[in-house]
Formats: C-alpha cells, sequence, structure tokens
C-alpha cells in the first residue's frame, strides 16, 4: 500500500514538473513566434513602402497607397507595444494584420507601378510623335518662308533706283 | 538691314520653334533638381495651436499635445516618432553631431507622408506612481495614449526655476530605402514638465 501511495506521489510529483516546464516552454516559445512575427511585419509594411516609392516615381498617384499604409504602421506600432508588454497573442494577432495589409499594399503597388509605366510610355511616345513631327513641319514652313522672303528682298534690291543727291552748296 | 541680318533672325526664331517643339519630349527626359529638400516636426498643444501647453503636471490627470510631421523631401517618405522622456541629467539628442538621444523609446508613431504632406497625431499622457520626498520627485510610471510604461526616473528640486522638472521630448527618423533602414533625422522637440503634488 505504502508502495504504491510513494509512487502516486511521485508520478504527480514528476506530471507538476513537466507540466511547470511545459508550460515555460510554452511562454518562451510563444514570445520567440510572436517576435518574430513583429518583425516579419516590420519587413513587410518597409517592402510596402519601398513599392509604393517605386510606382510613385513612375508616375502612379499613390495617396491611396500612403493611407493604408499609414493604418499598416498604426497596426506594426500596437503589435510592437503589445510584444513589449509580454502580450504574445496581441502581438501575433497584430502583426498577422499588419502584414496582411502591407501585402495588399505592396500588390496594388505593383500593379499601380506597371499601369503608370504603360501610361508615361504611351505620352513619352505621343509628345515624341509630337516634337518631331512638329518640329520637321516647323522647318520646311520656315525654309519655305525663308526662301519667299528671301526672293521678295533681293528682288526689290534690284529694282531700287540709285538716287544722286546733288550737293547744293 | 541686310540680307545677311535677316538670316539671322530667321535662324534665332527657328531655334526658339524647335526648343518651344521639343520642350514636351524634355521635360518627360529631363529631370530639373527640386527645391530644398526638410522635414518638419512639431509639437502643439490643445486646439492644434501653439499655446496651452501642458506645463504643471501632476499624477493621474491626463494631458493632451498633438505631434506633427511634414514632408518636404521631394517624394513620399516613412518616418518614425519616438517618444522619450528624461530628467536633467539624462542626454537630448546632439544637433552638432546628429546623434540621437541614447535613452530608449517608450512610445512611437510610423508616420507616411507624400511630398508636401503633413500629419499629426494626438500624444495623451498621464503619470502614476509620483512620490515627494527629500527635495527630490520621483515618477514610477507615464501612460502614453492609454499605453502604461515604468520610467523610475527622480529629479531634484530645481531652486532657481522653483520646481520639479521632467522633460517629455520626441525625436524624428526617417526610413532609407537605399540602406533599409532608419537613421535619426537631427529633429527633436521638447516640452518641460513640472511636476507637482497637485495643480
Amino acid at each position: 500500500m505504502k508502495r504504491v501511495l510513494r509512487g502516486s506521489v511521485s508520478f504527480l510529483l514528476v506530471l507538476a514538473l513537466a507540466g511547470l516546464f511545459s508550460h515555460g516552454v510554452f511562454v518562451v516559445r510563444g514570445a520567440d513566434e510572436a517576435s518574430s512575427s513583429v518583425g516579419e511585419a516590420d519587413v513587410a509594411v518597409r517592402q510596402a513602402f519601398n513599392a509604393t516609392l517605386d510606382a510613385e516615381r513612375a508616375g502612379a498617384n499613390v495617396s491611396g497607397l500612403i493611407v493604408r499604409l499609414n493604418e499598416a504602421g498604426g497596426v506594426l506600432t500596437e503589435a510592437k507595444i503589445a510584444l513589449g508588454n509580454g502580450n504574445s497573442s496581441e502581438a501575433a494577432s497584430k502583426a498577422g494584420q499588419c502584414v496582411e495589409i502591407a501585402q495588399s499594399v505592396k500588390g496594388d503597388a505593383d500593379v499601380l507601378k506597371a499601369s503608370a509605366l504603360d501610361g508615361a510610355r504611351t505620352v513619352f511616345w505621343a509628345s515624341l510623335t509630337f516634337s518631331v513631327g512638329g518640329i520637321a513641319v516647323f522647318v520646311v514652313v520656315l525654309e519655305f518662308v525663308w526662301c519667299w522672303f528671301k526672293r521678295g528682298h533681293v528682288r526689290k534690291m534690284l529694282g531700287m533706283k540709285p538716287e544722286v543727291a546733288a550737293d547744293e552748296a | 538691314m541686310k540680307l545677311e541680318d535677316y538670316k539671322i533672325v530667321f535662324a534665332t526664331v527657328g531655334l526658339i520653334g524647335v526648343l518651344i517643339l521639343a520642350s514636351p519630349t524634355l521635360g518627360l527626359v529631363l529631370h530639373l533638381p527640386g527645391g530644398e529638400k526638410f522635414s518638419e516636426l512639431w509639437v502643439l498643444g490643445l486646439g492644434h495651436m501653439a499655446e496651452d501647453y501642458p506645463f504643471n503636471v501632476t499624477a493621474g490627470v491626463s494631458y493632451l499635445v498633438y505631434v506633427g510631421v511634414g514632408n518636404h523631401m521631394g517624394s513620399s517618405t516613412y518616418y518614425v516618432v519616438y517618444v522619450k522622456f528624461r530628467n536633467e541629467t539624462e542626454p537630448l539628442p546632439n544637433v552638432t553631431t546628429g546623434a540621437p538621444s541614447v535613452l530608449a523609446p517608450l512610445y512611437e508613431y510610423r508616420v507616411f507622408l507624400e511630398d508636401g504632406g503633413n500629419s499629426d497625431v494626438p500624444l495623451a499622457f498621464s503619470f502614476y506612481n509620483v512620490s515627494f520626498s527629500g527635495g527630490q520627485s520621483t515618477v514610477g510610471g507615464l501612460t502614453i495614449n492609454g499605453v502604461p510604461f515604468i520610467v523610475d526616473k527622480s529629479v531634484s528640486w530645481d531652486p532657481v526655476n522653483r520646481g520639479y522638472f521632467f522633460q517629455l521630448f520626441m525625436e524624428l527618423w526617417i526610413y532609407d530605402p537605399a540602406s533599409d533602414g532608419f537613421s535619426f533625422h537631427n529633429r527633436f522637440v521638447t516640452r518641460w514638465l513640472n511636476m507637482t503634488a497637485s495643480v
């Protein structure tokens, strides 16, 4: 009977220790995972901003993307604060939300950039055609006007009669 | 006027015409340097005005200021504003060397702005665990926008200005896409706060 009791107590002790240890492991792992999620969210926001900047340089209107980036930035701040306060589950949840917004912004920024580049290419070729065509027409017209003017000027010069002024003194 | 003089007039008109007609394409290809690039950081009191700043503060009362950022960097910019808290012996950022304060930030704002854009965000703060003893005031904690932070800072009585002076300050950091990192943008704003037992 004593042996059975001792065995049960030992078993319960081992079980309690294992429980305590596993709780510690889970807490540490939870914090690590949350920290890594917040790091990923930070990277995702930076990538989304870089994509937005590329779209802007290509000539796209990025006002809408900037609004959503501010939203992602706010959520990232909340995730960092939750992580700092030891609230791993909230930190991981906010980080996930932030990554979602950032990835959506990045996707839209890439689409906007491609569209802006297409538009810019069209505008470039249209203005190049206008410039080259316009210059060609202008030069031809100017040459024609110059020839006409020169001919008229020469004719006018040849038609002039020399005047002799008498010296009255 | 001689024919040669008319020729010069025609050539000049021709050159001006060519430049005018080429200007749409040149405008797309040539990029002239823009104006001076800079950022703004400011702090405003209640009503978004440079007045009604909290100065005499006490524990358990919430105070509100607005932190603003303006972007004139020529393109969209990603900023981080760090909120820090110090006593009179702890360092502020060094404007000469461009180094930030070594104090750890308590709170941060992430702000994305288009060129020419500005934004101001509310900064609500209150103090807790404030004590006074032996000519010293100690602040145990500071709550910023509802988030509590343990600060545990003390200041001695200032006999000249007659108060216990702490300082709340904000640093502006900017994201550099080339290095994929943030750097101190050499701008900060401060607010002196006189801790009192009751206002």
